[in-house]
């Protein structure tokens, strides 16, 4: 019966933290309510009994991302002047058609027709099996991944370092 | 939410709401003094006993300073955002306490009902990591809400700062996993019954690294440039005043003790100390009071670093976090795998099944071997440790004073 | 909580997320719903781990993790991008990024 309860209170959290990032204007406040959409997956993960994954969730995005986010966001927005009127979205009642369509007609008729299975068994959370897991059938993965994540640093410096240094001296 | 569920999760928590805030209380008279007695003067003295001239050296100044910042007027700056204003105080506070739900100090009368301290994971370090790291974002909020050039810049160095720190933080504490093979705060003290984890000589450099990353995770000196009040009119809490700012103040000091906690939990063998077979009504209790002596241990440390070093520039924090600490702690980590593999004989079943390693280490081994490791491990970290200096500032020479005659 | 209300909620967030891919001007808010979508993504593949017969085989954490380490790479190069137009054009407005539009 809780769980009931608290599922219904994350999925509520979740779904409007998401529509407000989407919809909110101040790009700060919707950054926050992203946050907030993590957090509530988080605490969804949790209730399915895989609490590393919840850790990593809170560690990866509402530490990291979120954080570069935030800094992004200030380096290339004067967010604090709400001078003039700014449409910040266009044709978003189209949007809202073709997120609803795609919803209706394509999500909701391939989850009532599948078979899903309906018990759960039993889960004790384990970190040790999952290194296991890592370390044996998946060490290729493991290790693209490292390499992925390499490039991404590497090349996220080299992106915003920029160009060349203009010479202004130069004659024209 | 039957009234037994309700009554297991007050009894596991209020203590800790408790206990805390009234530790907090004396750590901040004790630093008072303490800095003042290294400054060569005598702190707060006269605040006793009220309307009397008894002071009790001054044991009054914690609920003095709280009642004045309790009264004090509540100033927002016109222009702010308000509700980030509001949150900011509050979200840098509930990390820290959450964080002190994970560490394994079982109270003895829990221990009378099913086991139930606040939070039984069996990753609860990566937790730690994962909810300290919220209290990044509540000093960004409270830069940014102050629309204040001076508390913008301070959060955003704070920000980076903390950041940046995190990754020798968590590597650090990388090589005490390897070392106990889970991520669960229990199993971690339940492995260093023998041997503490800061007496092996990865353990010792893991626990230097951890100590010089959590006092810069949590603002203190001498990485306090964030907050520093000669330099930025104390940064992102600027524009905060009355209770708000003792709730940054309180979340600070918590925050402290959260990773004191972790980290007598992680090296020094949290709880685990002589005297456990002495009485049998003291024997829940030798473990709670050993672990608060030892966070109590480490705060002093933290007091006595701050009243001593000067603090940091920004520049040369960032430069230390990233191009010296962080290569050392990878070093580290090397090393740690290096010699654990050597302990279980070349072996690698031999470490997943094992007995507790740090036997091998004394018992199966000769105290030549002992003192290798320790020399070889120390020499290797000393030569990267002058290299990794000498590649950041080359051709540094010490600096000779000229001394007034 | 049966498995089909964990995937209806991750259905209505990958939609709310492309709601926003698809209406928004600012280049960092569809960052920010591409981050939605790959959350519910993540969120399906832990929900149907935890209904699956065998679940010590771990896949639906292992795969969701590193779902969660190809997002964050994404991330990070995506605002080193949007950061680096910001320089050059002075704006993030998708609808004014049209250079190579033809005329």
């Amino acid at each position: 019966m809780s769980l009931q309860i608290t599922f219904w209170i994350l999925a509520t959290v979740a779904v409007s933290g998401a529509l407000l990032a989407v919809r909110l204007r101040n790009l700060i406040h919707g950054v926050f309510s992203l946050m907030i959409f993590f957090g509530a997956l988080a605490g969804m993960f949790l209730l399915l009994m895989a609490e590393f994954i919840a850790a990593v969730q809170i560690l990866v995005y509402i530490g990291a991302v979120g954080i570069l986010l935030l800094f992004a966001i200030m380096l290339t927005e004067r967010v604090a002047e709400d001078g003039g009127r700014r449409i910040s979205s266009r044709g978003s009642f189209w949007g809202m058609a073709a997120a609803i369509a795609v919803f209706v007609a394509l999500l909701l008729p391939a989850i009532r027709q599948t078979d899903l299975p309906k018990t759960a068994q039993t889960v004790q959370p384990s970190v040790e099996k999952l290194g296991q897991q890592l370390m044996d059938p998946y060490v290729v993965t493991l290790e693209v991944m490292a390499l992925l994540l390499t490039a991404a640093l590497i090349g996220a410096v080299a992106v915003s370092q920029g160009g060349k240094p203009k010479n202004e001296d130069e004659p024209k | 939410m039957s009234f037994e569920l309700i009554k297991d999760i007050l009894l596991a928590t209020v203590p800790l709401l408790v206990i805390f805030p009234s530790l907090f209380a004396f750590t901040t008279w004790m630093e008072r003094k303490a800095l003042a007695r290294i400054q060569n003067r005598i702190g707060p003295n006269k605040t006793g006993i009220p309307c009397t001239r008894i002071g009790l050296f001054g044991l009054g100044q914690p609920a003095a300073d709280g009642i004045k910042m309790i009264f004090k007027e509540d100033i927002v700056p016109r222009g702010a955002d308000r509700l980030f204003h509001l949150l900011a105080p509050i979200l840098a506070l509930i990390p820290a306490m959450l964080i002190l739900c994970f560490l394994p100090l079982e109270f003895p009368w829990t221990k009378s009902m099913q086991p139930i301290h606040a939070f039984l994971l069996d990753s609860a370090v990566i937790f730690f990591f994962a909810i300290s790291g919220l209290a990044t974002l509540a000093i960004f909020m409270a830069g940014w809400a102050s629309r204040n050039k001076y508390s913008l810049l301070g959060g955003m160095r704070a920000v980076a700062q903390m950041v940046s720190y995190e990754i020798p933080l968590v590597l650090s504490a990388v090589v005490v996993v390897m070392g106990a093979g889970s991520l669960s705060a229990e199993k971690i003290v339940q492995e260093q019954n023998f041997l503490w984890f800061v007496f092996t000589p990865w353990g010792f450099a893991a626990f230097v690294i951890f100590f010089i990353a959590a006092l810069a995770e949590t603002n203190r000196s001498p990485f306090d440039l964030p907050e520093a009040e000669s330099e930025l009119v104390a940064g992102y809490f600027t524009e905060y005043s009355g209770f708000k700012f003792a709730l940054f103040f309180l979340g600070e000091y918590i925050a402290m003790f959260a990773i004191s906690g972790l980290a007598v939990v992680l090296f020094l063998g949290g709880g685990n100390g002589p005297g456990a077979g002495l009485h049998p009504l003291l024997d829940p209790w030798v473990p709670v009071v050993w672990f608060i002596a030892k966070i109590f241990g480490l705060i002093a440390l933290m007091i006595w670093l701050r009243g001593t070093l000067p603090r940091l520039r920004v520049d040369q924090l960032m430069a230390f976090a990233w191009k010296f600490l962080m290569p050392l702690s990878i070093l580290n980590i090397l090393i740690t795998g290096a010699a654990l593999h050597l302990l279980a004989d070349g072996r690698l079943e031999a470490l997943t099944r094992r007995p507790n390693h740090l036997y091998k280490m004394i018992e199966g081994a000769n105290p030549a071997m002992i003192g290798v490791l320790w020399i070889g491990s120390f020499l290797i970290l000393y030569a990267a440790a002058c290299g990794l200096d000498n590649l950041n500032r080359p051709g540094a020479k010490p600096r000779n004073y000229k001394y007034a005659e | 909580m049966t498995l089909e209300h964990c995937l209806i909620l991750s259905a209505v967030l990958f939609c709310i997320g492309l709601f926003g891919v698809l209406t928004r001007r600012n280049a960092i808010v569809v960052l920010f719903s591409i981050e939605i979508m790959l959350n519910a993504a993540n969120l399906n593949f832990i929900a149907f781990w935890r209904y699956s017969e065998n679940p010590t085989l771990l896949h639906g954490p292992l795969f969701a993790l590193f779902a969660i380490a190809v997002a964050a790479a994404e991330v990070a190069v995506g605002l080193a991008l949007v950061i680096a137009v910001y320089r050059h054009f002075k704006t993030v407005d998708l609808e004014k990024l049209d250079t190579l539009k033809e005329e």
